[in-house]
């Protein structure tokens, strides 16, 4: 095994146990929830780091390349995670943003500083309601509430029919995470409009026509896959827009640990939607033996609090995988 | 489902909605009345939420089932939908903003087209700590709850000012309304007593409701 030490540009090392904010920088809510037991190993990490750094080459410069060669070894590593420090570049990648970037120079600049837009109230209010325990979005008109801020209002702008509607921002605050605010806004182009998957604006778009369709679909997806369960929602009268809709409307970012969006976030900028459907019904089948028992304020409850073993990405996620 | 009977163990449900333009306090109302919580560092609501708790009305234990629902105008395509069946309303705005105060009559259009006329209907006046920043008089919003003939109060949710004495209003109300209508009809079709095996706060238990013999339609 190796077992050297010396590498320490790949990840944020681990957090010192007096630290008030976690690796990913969220503020810890209750010291118990130790994030040790979230990662691989450091080898086994920097190992893994080694292989990316070659698949895609420098910033990126192989990995079109790469893809076409070997898609289904590009699916699988993206399925194990992608490294951390990776990441931002990486998504940027698949998610076809960076080529919107590189086909449109100038035109993030000009919609932040020249354009005006009927939501910016609607934005600023919720600034500060985007992720309010991470330290990067914590500090009132600080760098990440700016730049929250400028992603949102230049959205709102390009698409003056979607604007700006409350969940979009969960999506831009975890990309800007990851990246600069320019890449964070051509990634939100990619996924609304539609660059490699199916646009997703119709999640936001008046009358949230996708978020029904999707909440329709996933209704029946239980009932196909989970039948007893879905038996026993349509008893106790739970439908999906009692606790799914913020699955879809922010991928999962708006109330799920932040290791878990994260690995959802690789694949499903990948692989598009239907792992979010996989990751919803790998939730039911993990808890069902408790769901069925439950009634109706209980399964609502349980709905919106699944178990901290339930939201381990290295078993939630290999079950979702092996739902067809 | 024994185990839960402790929890269920009421005399009335009664489901009522929380709404009003996003921002304004709707999910840290619930907060402090359901878990006296409130916090400067919640998230804005995506959907709706939910969460219940029993109090005593006269002699009785009444449940209140309570949706929380998103604000913004975009997401009423969802959270209209939980309107219905509603017996109970508080329909919030913030009185440092004028605007959300304005908007009050909106939502009231949209909330009597989706509920039942004797729905129990709270303005609230959100915020009230806010002293120096007041844009909304208490005198103009009261004269508005006279005219729309609805319920009217501020409050504070961070100073948890009212917010109790609002909620406990609002579900005494309910609970008048149900009485009477059970003396007049000898039924009680705004409210499930205990014992029936019916659950309330979806789509389908509203049609249970309406078709218990309701006025509106």
């Amino acid at each position: 095994m190796d077992r050297s030490r010396g590498i320490n540009d790949y990840e944020p090392g681990p957090v010192p146990s007096e630290s008030r904010v976690d690796r990913y920088g969220f503020i810890k809510q209750n010291v118990s929830n130790s994030s040790a037991a979230e990662g691989l190993g450091k080898s086994r990490e920097a190992r893994r780091v080694r292989k990316w750094r070659k698949m895609i080459g420098v910033g990126g410069s192989d990995w079109k390349h790469y893809v076409r060669r070997k898609p289904h070894v590009v699916k699988r590593r993206i399925r194990k995670g992608i490294p951390d420090c990776l990441r931002g570049l990486v998504w940027q990648l698949i998610s076809g943003s960076r080529d919107l970037l590189l086909m449109n120079p100038g035109v993030y600049e000009q919609l932040v500083i020249y354009e005006t837009s009927a939501s910016e109230l609607d934005i600023i209010r919720d600034i500060s309601r985007t992720f309010p325990t991470h330290v990067f979005f914590q500090q009132r008109h600080g760098p990440g509430q700016r730049s929250l801020y400028n992603v949102l209002k230049a959205y709102s702008v390009f698409d003056r029919a979607v604007g700006y509607v409350q969940g979009m921002g969960f999506l831009a605050g975890l990309l800007l995470l990851y990246m600069s605010e320019e890449d964070a806004f051509w990634l939100l182009v990619a996924l609304l409009k539609g660059a490699v998957h199916a646009p997703m604006e119709g999640l936001y778009q008046v009358g949230l026509p996708l978020v029904q369709q999707y909440l329709f679909q996933f209704e029946h997806l239980v009932r196909e896959h989970l039948p007893k369960l879905g038996e026993h929602f349509s008893r106790e009268m739970i439908n999906p827009s009692m606790y799914a809709s913020q699955w879809f409307i922010t991928v999962f970012s708006y109330s799920f640990p932040f290791p878990l969006a994260l690995r959802i976030w690789d694949v499903f900028l990948f692989e598009g939607v239907k792992i979010v459907f996989k990751v919803g019904l790998a939730l039911l089948k993990y808890c069902h033996d408790d769901l069925i028992n439950l009634s109706f304020e209980k399964l609502i409850h349980a709905l919106r609090n699944f178990p901290e073993d339930a939201m381990n990405p290295d078993i939630l996620l290999p079950m979702a995988y092996s739902i067809k | 489902m024994a185990a839960y009977r402790a929890d269920d163990d009421y005399d009335y449900l009664f489901k009522v909605v929380l709404i009003g333009d996003s921002g304004v306090g709707k999910s840290n109302l619930l907060s402090r009345f359901t878990r006296n919580e409130f916090s400067l560092e919640s998230k804005s609501t995506i959907g709706v939420e939910f969460a219940t708790r029993s109090i005593r009305v006269d002699d009785k234990v009444v449940k209140a089932q309570i949706w929380d629902t998103a604000g913004q105008e975009r997401y009423r395509a969802i959270t209209s939908a939980y309107y219905r069946g509603a017996v109970g309303a508080l329909l919030v705005y913030d009185v440092t903003r004028h605007v959300t105060f304005e908007n009050v009559e909106r939502w009231l259009k949209e909330l009597r087209g989706h509920t039942d006329s004797n729905i129990v209907i709270m303005l609230v006046g959100n915020k009230a700590d806010l002293r120096h920043l007041r844009a909304v008089s208490t005198d103009d919003a009261k004269a508005f709850a006279e005219r729309e003939n609805t319920f009217f109060m501020e409050t504070s949710a961070l100073e948890s000012m009212n917010v109790e004495n609002a909620f406990t209003e609002v579900l005494t109300q309910i609970h008048h309304v149900v009485s009477r209508k059970a003396l007049e009809v000898g039924d009680d079709p705004a409210a499930l007593p205990k014992g029936r095996t019916i659950n309330v706060g979806s789509k389908d238990d509203v049609s249970a409701v309406k078709n218990a013999g309701c006025c509106s339609a």
